[in-house]
């Protein structure tokens, strides 16, 4: 647990990381920084990089130590202050703002018939571009924003706007390089989801429905906080869905046993999630501020340090995980990082497993007969903070 | 104070003291308690707190709220119509000073 600094080890400075290798492939980088210490000091990122699991769990149930209200933080710029950088009671009482749109069942009785429907749109595209077509681009990136839009209200944009405002300001949320371009692209977004926001809330108080928008548009909630928290949503709440689905895909046309098990037993589908979230953590890094001297996992940190959470990472931590670096739907379940923990549990997670488990997974594998990776065009992956698949080509058996 | 007894399968029996007004979500994770693991912190979001509350104490625990209710159809462990609980929903108070729960086989 942690407790003011004694004796605690000094932080080891890792100056080998670069941000280029992270993006390429963090998880050998993750791997040597882990054997040495839980904590190193990253020049490159300007940050301490926690990458055990035990302190990455440490970290996101004690606010009161490591907070979420980061000092000069990219996300407040680019998005406003939004719930994910706020600590309680600030953050709950956005979090309750949110009402049961998310939950269980909301899916249930609302989404799954929504998602349903989606997911039978975008594999008709899918199947239209035919073999060799991109299946993040073609059906899991405009599956997860069109769920996305309908979910939070947005009925005056497209899933295609909803792509575009998500990129472009998580890209500003990791302009570490303070590009001004980058900023340009975000602020034209954010504007531009102000607009957005402005034009239907009026409509949905008039004509209430069952999204998130709808609900914040009877609630007496600031406008700034509406605006920070919608475009948090926008942009976790496209990535995770479509990075998970891909990544799912494509380690199980990697792994052709553990396919021939699924596509046997549908019921897998919820285990190959799991494991597919832990092994590539769609996010894979969010930051902490320590608030005052302390000690985490007897490493020493000063008051006012800027945490890398690593949970990329601490899902691939050997002490918790057997072989942690391969996909194995058969190993032991163990409570996995991806989602957060603790207050800032991901409150989109069972949106995410209804869209991706429950619905797109076994209809993608039912629609499209021996579907597998092309051999002509190589799938790639990228990124540490956000980590997911930027191409996965794949081909089909027509009719 | 209050006394906590966790049942687990193996046949071992972890027993706490703890303060009143704590749930038995948090008593299990700050105590080491195997088998409850808290992913949310509390918000009835996770399902990864479920217990199975022993017979003579089903009289004495608040009702359901619908965030749970909805939350123990999520449990990865069966749930059981009478007995399915979530940990951090169970305050320990001067109406419930004693509980005895059996901890499910797996949360996940």
């Amino acid at each position: 647990m942690t407790q003011e600094a004694t004796d605690a080890r000094a932080v080891p400075t890792a100056d080998w990381v670069s941000i280029a290798d992270l993006h390429r492939d963090p998880f050998p980088i993750y791997r040597t920084l882990r054997e040495e210490a839980p904590v190193h000091w990253v020049p490159a990122i300007n940050r301490y990089l926690v990458t055990s699991y035990e302190a990455c769990h440490i970290v996101e149930n004690d606010q009161e130590v490591f907070s979420a209200n980061e000092t000069d933080s990219l996300m407040k710029r680019a998005m406003g202050h939004s719930m994910l950088r706020k600590d309680d009671p600030e953050h709950q009482a956005d979090r309750k703002s949110y009402g049961s749109v998310l939950r269980p069942k909301a899916i249930k009785q609302t989404w799954d018939a929504i998602f349903r429907n989606n997911s039978d749109k975008f594999l008709a595209r899918l199947k239209a571009e035919g073999p060799g077509a991109d299946l993040i681009w073609e059906y899991a990136a405009p599956y997860a924003a069109e769920n996305l839009r309908q979910i939070m209200g947005f009925h005056n944009a497209s899933q295609e706007d909803m792509q575009r405002w998500s990129q472009t300001m998580i890209d500003g949320t990791g302009n570490y390089a303070d590009d001004p371009e980058v900023w340009a692209k975000s602020e034209k977004s954010s504007a531009e989801v102000d607009a957005a926001i402005d034009e239907i809330l009026p409509r949905l108080r008039k004509n209430p429905d069952s999204s998130l928008l709808a609900g914040l548009a009877s609630m007496p909630i600031p406008l700034d906080a509406i605006r920070a928290n919608m475009k948090m949503t926008i942009g976790g709440g496209l990535n995770e869905p479509r990075d998970v689905l891909g990544v799912a895909v494509w380690a199980l046309l990697s792994n052709r046993g553990q396919l021939d098990q699924v596509t046997a037993e549908p019921a897998l589908f919820p285990t190959v999630f799991e494991e597919s979230v832990r092994w590539i953590a769609p996010i894979g890094m969010y930051p902490r501020e320590t608030t005052r001297n302390t000690e985490l996992e007897g490493m020493q940190l000063p008051a006012g340090a800027r945490l890398g959470v690593a949970v990329g990472a601490g899902n691939r931590d050997p002490k918790v995980f057997d072989d942690p670096e391969v996909f194995d739907i058969n190993r032991p379940k163990k409570p996995h990082l991806a989602f957060g923990g603790g207050n800032h549990f991901c409150a989109g997670a069972w949106v995410a497993r209804a869209s991706v488990a429950a619905i797109a997974l076994p209809q993608l594998f039912n629609a499209l007969p021996n579907l597998r990776l092309d051999p002509d065009q190589p799938a790639t992956e990228a990124g540490w903070v956000f980590r997911g698949m930027t191409s996965l080509p794949v081909v089909w058996d027509q009719p | 104070m209050a006394k906590l007894s966790f049942h687990h399968n193996d046949g071992n029996v972890d027993v706490l003291d703890v303060d009143t007004g704590a749930s038995v979500m948090r008593a299990a994770v700050t105590n080491g308690v195997p088998g409850i693991v808290g992913e949310c912190g509390g918000n009835a979001m996770c399902a990864t707190c479920h217990v199975y509350v022993r017979e003579p104490y089903l009289a004495s625990l608040p009702e359901i709220s619908d965030d749970e209710e909805e939350m123990l159809d999520c449990t990865a462990a069966p749930r059981d119509e009478a007995r399915s609980r979530l940990g951090c929903q169970l305050v320990l108070d001067n109406g419930l000073a004693e509980l005895e729960v059996d901890v499910p086989d797996n949360q996940v």
